[in-house]
């Protein structure tokens, strides 16, 4: 059968799976219900083309699309981490009109339980690695870069590793 | 457990911890060397790390390959919520940090971007209706 030339412009559906707990949430909100307060850790990233840092973010590293409500924002999950993804713009502009924009040294940094098949992995897809893996005093880490050149750090905890299981009141 | 981690690159360790631990509420986990130190808010983790050499065993903030050195600054940044903006924004106004811009108010929250001593940016946001909550 010949493929329809035209199926390269249209917009394929997809459908939507929100988290059980953002269904949750937002289920409460119709209903009028005080909603729960998201503790999630939220940072933000400036991104030039959001679809490919989309993609980027969830097939690469593992990350849930969650809203992508206008072309310039996206939320995405990892685990407990909120990702918000901005396309620089006006509502972001400082007073005297500066935009902001990608890059920077500051980064999330997520876990993985194998470094060193991950970023084989990733450098197979063809991912920007920025550093190679870097043994220090608790956990190796390697640096990526997303299509705009925002860092991502990951690391794999050592033996001697120490992460709190409870926070204090 | 799940902690989500973040690291700032600041050249003064020291200074930073002072800074995030005042109005912002972060909690020191541990500071064992002078170019590192780890604090918590919430499920949030902030490693805080000034650069080092390439010898240090800290492996997180040596220079690249290359030779070139991490930072602070950019764009990117934390976002915290708050419950009394205009109230935080008074503690830290007498510090020695700097803000972007003034408080703006948007849809669901009000919002403020502050500098901490190195010059990183941290977005402080007070939700103004109960829906923006869901949402940060």
């Amino acid at each position: 059968m010949i493929p329809d030339p035209l199926d390269a412009l249209r917009i394929p559906s997809v459908p939507v799976e929100p988290r059980p707990a953002f269904a949750d949430s937002l289920w409460r909100r119709i209903a009028g219900e005080e909603a729960t307060v998201a503790q999630s850790a939220t940072v933000r990233y400036f991104v030039g083309d959001l679809d490919q840092a989309i993609a980027f973010y969830r097939d690469r590293l593992g990350f849930e699309k969650e809203l992508h409500p206008s072309p310039t924002f996206a939320m995405l999950y990892r685990g407990d981490l909120r990702l918000l993804l901005s396309v620089p713009g006006e509502p972001h502009a400082l007073p005297d009109g500066t935009l902001p924009e990608p890059g920077g040294w500051n980064r999330i940094s997520l876990r993985v339980s194998d470094l060193h098949s991950t970023v084989a992995a990733l450098r197979a897809e063809g991912v920007t690695l920025r550093r190679e893996i870097a043994t220090g005093v608790a956990v190796d880490t390697a640096l990526v870069a997303d299509p705009s050149g925002n860092l991502v750090e990951l690391f794999e905890p050592r033996a001697g590793y120490h992460e709190r299981t409870t926070t204090k009141e | 457990m799940s902690k989500s981690s973040v690291r700032y690159i600041v050249d003064d360790v020291d200074a930073a911890i002072e800074f995030y631990c005042g109005p912002l509420d972060f909690e020191l986990q541990m500071h064992p060397d002078p170019a590192f130190a780890m604090l918590t808010r919430g499920d949030l983790r902030l490693v805080l790390v000034s650069p080092v050499g390439p010898e240090h065993p800290g492996g997180g903030s040596r220079p690249m390959p290359d030779g070139t050195k991490q930072q602070p600054g950019g764009w990117n940044r934390i976002m915290l919520q708050v419950a009394d903006l205009e109230a935080v924004v008074e503690e830290l106004r007498p510090q020695e940090v700097r803000f972007r811009n003034e408080i703006t108010t948007g849809v669901g929250t009000k919002q403020i971007l502050v500098q901490d001593p190195a010059g990183n940016v941290v977005e402080l946001f007070e939700p103004i209706r109960r829906e923006a909550r869901l949402n940060g």
